[in-house]
């Protein structure tokens, strides 16, 4: 395990101390470009929520406050769910996908041959996958709040909240990638771990309608912690603490568990 | 001083030694080959050499640096070709070309390097839709891209159909001159005999020959070789009699024999002189592939009872003990 941390620690610093900007590009460049060739799980794991989001939008009854759900509307209780929906399914499933596919083709261990790191293809892969979660969050916020739902209230608070559970999930996926080391296991697990994700954040039962116990449990996941932290937001309140260091812990975790675990080869 | 310089090198994976104390030198610009049969320990030896394992004892220089540091002037200087190392399949030669030349301080120029590797004409084709040949002379356009003043190329040609290996050794051909050192990995004795200026043999984790690859091959002795169709009934016994000749075997039509350096003058001699011809004449010399089998193999009776009954031997007596002094020489 020493040997492995190792790995990832030399070359990251090698990057870091060099400044190699050049190669940065360069990567990011190619991966974007890999990434536009091959746009199916992409497309897949973006395009169900952004239309949910904005079919849900469209309904008027929908964007009403309801009793059942504490006095939200069913609007505020799914858009939260169908942000984390597009980044767990990118984050927790294609992230490791790819990057275990990478490790099975011996493109890390090349890399490992170059000045450059492999490091390098991580932080590409980090990069776009965040960005097109964002870009699917945009959607799922402008479109929405131009066919009559509201804006996020609390902006300043809606993005830190997305972004600590961006951390917290795409830690996850890093995570899954130093586990499994065929790319099948990875998405597989990926997919089992993207609907435990999504229960807790209140797919099928709604965190208001949850029984304490669930809820409470639900608090302490990347799922449910987001989930609310984004709702809460999204009517105009700060996110609890709780729920930001339920999501920082998360992000802590995974990344460090992540460095010490992946291995190159 | 030797641009790689290894010392009693060693190397375990928990209680299983795979590198037992190797140490060699290859010089600047010279070809270097490793031989061994697989899971001899070359691939771990490289792997060390290139920086991607820790050894666990003696002693490693390579253009004046320590793999062990993974020091980023040791990855500009030294270009790796894994074994079955792939790219993305949708990746092109000319982007993988570049991506690659962006990662070091003085890359050579993707363009030259292509063409120079009949790669040109191919650049905008995705990995995934060229050919093993192709693939493989990518790879060695990648470990050379970063101009690097060695190169260590593992297991090349393994996997390659006959045409696209003889493609990939005259490009490494090529490359002999131009002041790149190579270490070229191969259990193809054929890939060495072409190649290599001097090449060490690895057999469980030890150097069990080094030499040329024609001193290796002469220094094993191994028997001429010879077979023929005669054009008339041929006894192979009155064959065996003959001073310059071990054995003498019969098979279909086909007669073959093996001897002395002098075995197919003597053995046509004896024929002439009862007016029989030898049609289909063959003969070979012993090659690196007889040297490899006679080390590799010495300590396994059974494959020396193999490697015995592959040269067909109905032989006659003191035939066995002679082969088998040549082979533990």
């Amino acid at each position: 395990m020493s040997a492995t941390a190792r790995n990832l620690a030399t070359p990251t610093s090698r990057i870091a101390g060099q400044g190699r900007a050049g190669a940065m590009r360069a990567m990011l460049r190619s991966e974007a470009r890999l990434l536009a060739r091959n746009p199916g799980v992409v497309v897949w794991s973006t395009v169900l929520p952004v239309a949910a989001a904005i079919v849900l939008a469209c309904i008027p009854a929908i964007r009403k406050p309801s009793k059942d759900l504490g006095g939200l509307s069913f609007f505020h209780v799914y858009q939260p769910i169908l942000i984390l929906f597009a980044i767990t399914l990118l984050a927790v499933q294609s992230l490791p996908d790819v990057l275990t596919r990478y490790r099975e083709m011996g493109v890390l261990k090349r890399l490992r041959t170059t000045p450059a790191s492999p490091a390098l293809l991580l932080f590409a892969q980090l990069t776009l996958t965040l960005l097109v979660s964002i870009s699917c969050t945009v959607l799922m916020t402008v479109v929405p709040a131009l066919v009559g739902a509201s804006w996020p209230q609390n902006v300043a608070g809606f993005v830190v909240a997305y972004l600590l559970a961006a951390w917290a999930l795409l830690g996850l996926g890093l995570l899954i990638a130093s586990l499994f080391h065929n790319a099948k296991v990875a998405a597989g697990f990926g997919t089992v771990l993207f609907f435990v994700v999504e229960f807790f954040a209140g797919l099928w039962l709604q965190r208001p309608n949850m029984p304490d116990w669930l809820r409470h449990i639900s608090d302490f996941t990347p799922g449910g912690a987001g989930a609310q932290a984004l709702t809460d937001s999204s009517v105009g309140h700060w996110p609890s603490a709780l729920h930001l260091i339920v999501l920082a812990a998360w992000g802590i975790a995974m990344s460090v568990a992540s460095i010490r675990l992946f291995s190159w080869e | 001083m030797a641009m790689i310089d290894v010392r009693e090198l060693r190397k375990s994976y928990g209680d299983r030694t795979a590198v037992d104390g190797i140490s060699f030198d290859v010089q600047d610009g010279e070809i270097f080959g490793i031989l061994g049969p697989n899971g001899a320990g070359k691939t771990t030896t490289v792997e060390c050499i290139a920086g991607l394992r820790h050894r666990d004892d003696g002693s490693i220089t390579v253009a004046g640096m320590d793999p062990a540091l993974e020091g980023t002037e040791f990855r500009e200087a030294v270009g790796v070709q894994l074994q079955e190392s792939r790219l993305p399949e949708k990746q092109t030669v000319a982007e993988a070309l570049q991506l690659y030349a962006s990662f070091y301080e003085r890359p050579r120029d993707w363009r030259e390097l292509a063409e120079r590797l009949g790669l040109l004409e191919q650049r905008n084709t995705y990995f995934g839709r060229l050919s093993g040949g192709q693939k493989q002379r990518l790879s060695v356009a990648l470990a050379l891209i970063g101009n690097p003043r060695v190169a260590i190329l593992d297991e090349l040609t393994t996997g390659l159909d006959p045409a696209a290996r003889r493609e990939v050794w005259g490009l490494l051909e090529d490359l002999r001159g131009t002041g790149v050192t190579l270490l070229l990995v191969s259990h193809f004795m054929e890939e060495a005999e072409r190649l290599c200026d001097r090449v060490v043999v690895i057999d469980r984790g030890r150097i069990i020959a080094a030499d040329t690859p024609e001193g290796l091959a002469a220094g094993v002795a191994a028997d001429q070789r010879m077979s023929f169709v005669p054009s008339a009934a041929v006894d192979p016994a009155s064959l065996r009699a003959l001073p310059d000749v071990h054995t003498a075997t019969i098979s279909g039509d086909r007669i073959a024999v093996t001897g002395t350096d002098n075995v197919a003058a003597a053995v046509i001699i004896a024929l002439h002189e009862r007016g029989i011809q030898a049609a289909r004449l063959r003969v070979d010399q012993p090659s690196l592939d007889d040297a490899f089998i006679a080390l590799t193999h010495k300590d396994d009776p059974a494959a020396e009872l193999r490697s015995g009954a592959a040269s067909g031997s109905a032989t006659k007596t003191g035939t066995d003990s002679q082969n088998t002094a040549g082979a533990s020489r």
